[in-house]
């Protein structure tokens, strides 16, 4: 091997051992991402910092790209044929525009399950307060026969200041499958222990405006 | 869209207006609208020199999946209370950022 291509060899390695080098102090500075999910002592869990709520053990967490239909939720897939499976969400932007509770509730079931060929029927709707704060439970059920796809589903639309937030579960079933009860009663404890850690991005938003209003006054 | 209705009382305290722009004719924009119970205007460009002035136009790739130019994408766009634009976005509308740009102006243009 001619002198040349030996030291070319030589800085080469050297430059691949450098490379390792900056790679693994990256490896070893870098900090470890924060799970999304936090255990407490309360028995509850919190999520990214900004929700504490008692969650479902042993479903999947769901977590939503930006552009998504709702913020995080859980899943799971139940015994039986497909589609059986539930899946609870917390959804800060509820379809609709209007932030009265009950326009918004009308106005929000003409697209529910939009894309899945289902056209729910509402069975009960119940004016209801979750945390002290006004509230629609809106009960719903549907089917696809030609999917061999039925679908159960609870939804609670509330006011949360100037805005509606919402919280779903829907439980999709085969035509002849029956509907489980058990994961309907985990998503009560889910929205019924709901809290939040943090303002919201709109109430922090409404206050800035406010205070902006004041100075100039 | 329903999304800048839901926002609409932010963006009047903030002193701003929101327009939509199609390309589709009048009636189908207004059955649109009513669709979604939007309470702001949807302007109709048919012969679309708003989409090219505000550059949401193209006709170089990425081509959709028949090939032909995606010629309009979805944009957004802010302009001043002096008439210049002063935000732009492509991409479905991110609301968090337009509110807090909003502000921003608004605390710019205060005591205009």
């Amino acid at each position: 091997m001619k002198r040349g291509t030996i030291s070319r060899w030589v800085i080469g390695i050297v430059l691949l051992a450098m490379t390792g080098l900056f790679l693994g102090g990256c490896a070893t500075m870098g900090e470890k991402p924060k799970p999304a999910l936090v255990r407490t002592d309360r028995g509850t869990v919190v999520y990214e910092e900004k929700y504490e709520f008692k969650g479902p053990i042993g479903w999947r967490l769901l977590r939503a790209e930006s552009g998504a239909d709702f913020e995080f939720g859980f899943f799971k897939f139940e015994k039986g044929n497909f589609p059986s499976q539930t899946t609870f969400i917390y959804d800060p932007e509820p379809f609709g525009g209007s932030r009265d509770l009950e326009t918004r509730a009308k106005r929000y079931c003409t697209r529910f399950l939009w894309n899945s060929g289902i056209i729910p029927e509402v069975t009960k709707q119940d004016e209801v307060q979750l945390w002290g704060q006004p509230a629609i439970a809106i009960h719903l059920l549907g089917e696809n026969p030609n999917r061999n796809e039925k679908s159960k589903s609870v939804v609670y639309l509330v006011k949360k200041g100037n805005r509606i937030i919402s919280f779903v579960v829907t439980q999709w079933r085969p035509m002849k499958g029956t509907f489980d009860q058990e994961p309907f009663e985990q998503f009560e404890t889910f929205v019924k222990s709901f809290k939040f850690l943090k303002k919201t991005f709109y109430e922090e938003m409404e206050e800035k405006i406010r205070e902006l209003k004041a100075e100039g006054k | 869209m329903d999304g800048h209705q839901r926002n609409l009382y932010l963006y009047e305290a903030l002193n701003a207006r929101v327009l939509g722009v199609s390309m589709d004719d009048v009636t189908t924009n207004k059955y649109f609208a009513q669709s979604l119970w939007l309470e702001f205007p949807i302007l109709s460009n048919t012969l679309p020199w708003m989409g090219k002035d505000y550059g949401a136009y193209s006709d170089k790739p990425p081509f959709l999946v028949d090939g032909s130019p995606q010629w309009f994408g979805r944009r957004t766009v802010v302009i001043d209370k002096k008439g210049i634009v002063r935000y732009i976005r492509n991409g479905p509308p991110n609301f968090e950022d337009i509110l807090t740009f909003l502000l921003k102006l608004e605390e710019e243009f205060k005591g205009e």
